[in-house]
């Protein structure tokens, strides 16, 4: 077991929590170009299976597995008015909580944390609950982010039927 | 009270109406409960979800619980998943292996082929329960094609091949595209709508909404390099560009178009579906590899069961009414077996480019059945749904109607008696005499 002195700190959970709230925030109002520019260009967006929450996206009846360029798409879309479960946007506000440094090194911060998302639209008001798992990696004063995975708490996507938004 | 007449198949004027009280009417649900769910084929799952002896899955089949599961033996069952003592589940695990089920409730046993084994103070019973009950019911009859299973909760429903009809080489063509078969995908896409069940039949076979509601689609694939459903300019084993719709008895039926280029595919994805193609040609002949491969389609096979068969995927879905304005939908992904892992992460980065309900089309396809829903509030003084298109064609495109006629026309004669005559014929791309030596 190696002593705490062993292992250097490279950032504290505030920093990550300011990070993390900063993307929530964007997320939330629909600033999604800058949103995009948190990410990677190696990065994958990820959201498993109800029924598969711990199997790889990649090779499982998922939900969302996109990497860059159906990332890109996918903030493409939403801007336009024809993306028309979203259209107009639904208005989302989300809690991040319990937020935990895993493991930290120069090249990669592990984050846990959970989430809770609210969506109205058109007099549907649906709730979103689940674990965020990130791999961050710094980028000068803050970070980057090389993989953003969202495991949903749900049994099936009932009573929201969709996840149209940026989760 | 509900209106007599649901459907107004007007062929002097070429005009087909559907009644919007089918949409909303609890009568109506009641009705569909008892003479369609109950009398036909409905589909449970694929045998590649329970490849081993004990492997089960519960689901829910026509508002039954059940518990399809191989025995020891290895043999398929559909058991109706409640305790013959006072009727609580006997197995509540999603999926998984077990010999036997034992109800938590009293302790009472069951072998997975169905036998009652153990209760706890049998001595207590004058009459054994075990020779009075015998063991978990299944449904009247259960039946597979290709490793499809179906039930069919009414013992004298005509017999499963009879029902699905010429609609069956569909099925094949999903079921052929690899000599060692095809199998279900882990995942489950498990989710609601806010809509009558019937306007998912619709959308699942429409190809008239594509261009709108899918826009955003066509257009993002455009700019990767591909080109759109029913945009293409070959004619494919007499299917032309636009496609056509085409109709089954017992009201099947199947939109097809020739398929396009497979977006952002490496060399080796390529490969492997060359091979794939070539194989079959050599199994079935060119004709039926170039319908098989040739051709993208979507299949409905009465009364929820959705074959959807593209050149990026194959999606299974089938869904079943809450109430009127509320359906439980799933949909899974099927892969051609024998396959490299690459070939599976390309299928289903694909394919959930467009499906589920994270993609980027299904969403917006649930928008537009949540909002006709939303309409048929105003069914009082709008009351008819109009669903004309092509009708009078000689051959109907894609992206006319007749698949949605030919469904609703058996609805109709399911749910009223009036029989409906049909509009055309049948149409199979490909020869099916040569594929049925």
């Amino acid at each position: 077991m190696t002593s705490v002195s062993e292992t250097p700190t490279i950032t504290t959970r505030n920093a990550v929590e300011e990070f993390l709230f900063h993307e929530a925030g964007l997320i939330d109002e629909w600033r999604l170009e800058e949103w995009l520019d948190l990410f990677t260009l190696d990065c994958t967006y990820e959201v498993p299976a109800t029924d598969r929450p711990d199997a790889d996206p990649g090779l499982t009846w998922s939900l969302i597995h996109d990497g860059r360029t159906m990332l890109e798409q996918r903030v493409i879309r939403l801007k336009k008015p024809e993306a028309h479960a979203e259209f107009p946007h639904s208005q989302t506000i989300r809690i991040v909580g319990n937020v935990r440094i895993l493991t930290q090194n120069n090249e990669s911060i592990s984050v846990t944390a959970n989430f809770i998302i609210n969506r109205a639209k058109a007099g549907k008001f649906d709730t979103y609950v689940g674990r965020y798992d990130y791999d961050l990696t710094p980028h000068g004063s803050s970070f980057l982010i090389r993989r953003k995975r969202a495991v949903l708490a749900h049994d099936m996507l009932d009573p929201q039927g969709k996840i149209s938004f940026i989760i | 009270m509900t209106a007599e007449q649901f459907i107004i198949d007007d062929r002097e004027n070429s005009l087909f109406r559907v009644n919007r009280e089918a949409f909303t009417s609890e009568d109506v649900l009641q009705r569909e409960r008892k003479e369609i769910f109950d009398k036909t084929w409905l589909y449970v799952g694929h045998e590649s979800e329970i490849p081993g002896k004990n492997d089960f899955q519960t689901r829910d089949v026509g508002g039954r619980p059940v518990i399809f599961n191989r025995d020891r033996h290895g043999d398929v069952r559909v058991l109706l998943n409640t305790c013959l003592h006072r009727g609580s589940s006997v197995c509540r695990h999603s999926s998984g292996n077990a010999k036997i089920f034992t109800c938590f409730y009293h302790g009472w046993a069951y072998r997975n082929s169905g036998e009652l084994v153990n209760v706890p103070g049998n001595e207590d019973y004058k009459s054994e329960p075990a020779a009075v009950y015998k063991g978990l019911q299944s449904p009247a009859q259960v039946d597979s094609y290709r490793g499809l299973y179906f039930v069919n909760f009414d013992p004298d429903a005509p017999d499963l091949l009879t029902y699905l009809g010429d609609a069956r080489y569909f099925i094949d063509l999903a079921a052929d595209q690899s000599p060692e078969g095809v199998a279900i995908l882990e995942g489950t896409h498990k989710y609601s709508l806010k809509a009558n069940w019937k306007l998912l039949v619709e959308n699942s076979i429409d190809g008239y909404h594509a261009k709108s509601v899918h826009h955003t689609y066509f257009e993002m694939m455009m700019e990767l390099g591909a080109t759109p459903p029913m945009l293409g300019k070959e004619t494919v084993n007499g299917v032309a560009p636009a496609g056509m719709g085409t109709e089954f008895p017992n009201g099947h039926a199947t939109l097809m178009y020739p398929a396009n280029g497979l977006p952002l595919a490496t060399d080796s994805v390529k490969q492997t579906l060359a091979g794939l193609r070539s194989q079959a040609e050599q199994s079935f002949g060119e004709n039926y590899a170039n319908a098989m491969f040739g051709l993208a389609r979507n299949s409905v096979f009465f009364p929820s069961l959705i074959l959807i068969d593209l050149s990026f995927g194959l999606t299974l879905r089938t869904f079943h009414p809450v109430s009127p304005s509320e359906t439980l939908v799933t949909g899974w992904q099927i892969i051609p077996k024998g396959v490299d892992e690459e070939f599976v992460r390309y299928r289903i980065n694909n394919a959930l480019t467009f499906w589920g309900p994270a993609g980027l089309a299904t969403p917006d396809d649930v928008e537009a059945l949540e909002q006709a829903q939303k309409g048929f509030g105003a069914r009082g003084e709008v009351g008819w749904s109009d669903v004309s298109k092509g009708m009078g064609k000689p051959v109907p495109a894609a992206n006319d109607e007749l698949q949605m006629r030919s469904w609703w026309r058996e609805w109709n004669r399911r749910i009223t008696g009036q029989q409906l005559p049909t509009e055309g014929t049948s149409f199979v791309p490909f020869d099916k005499q040569a594929a049925d030596a």
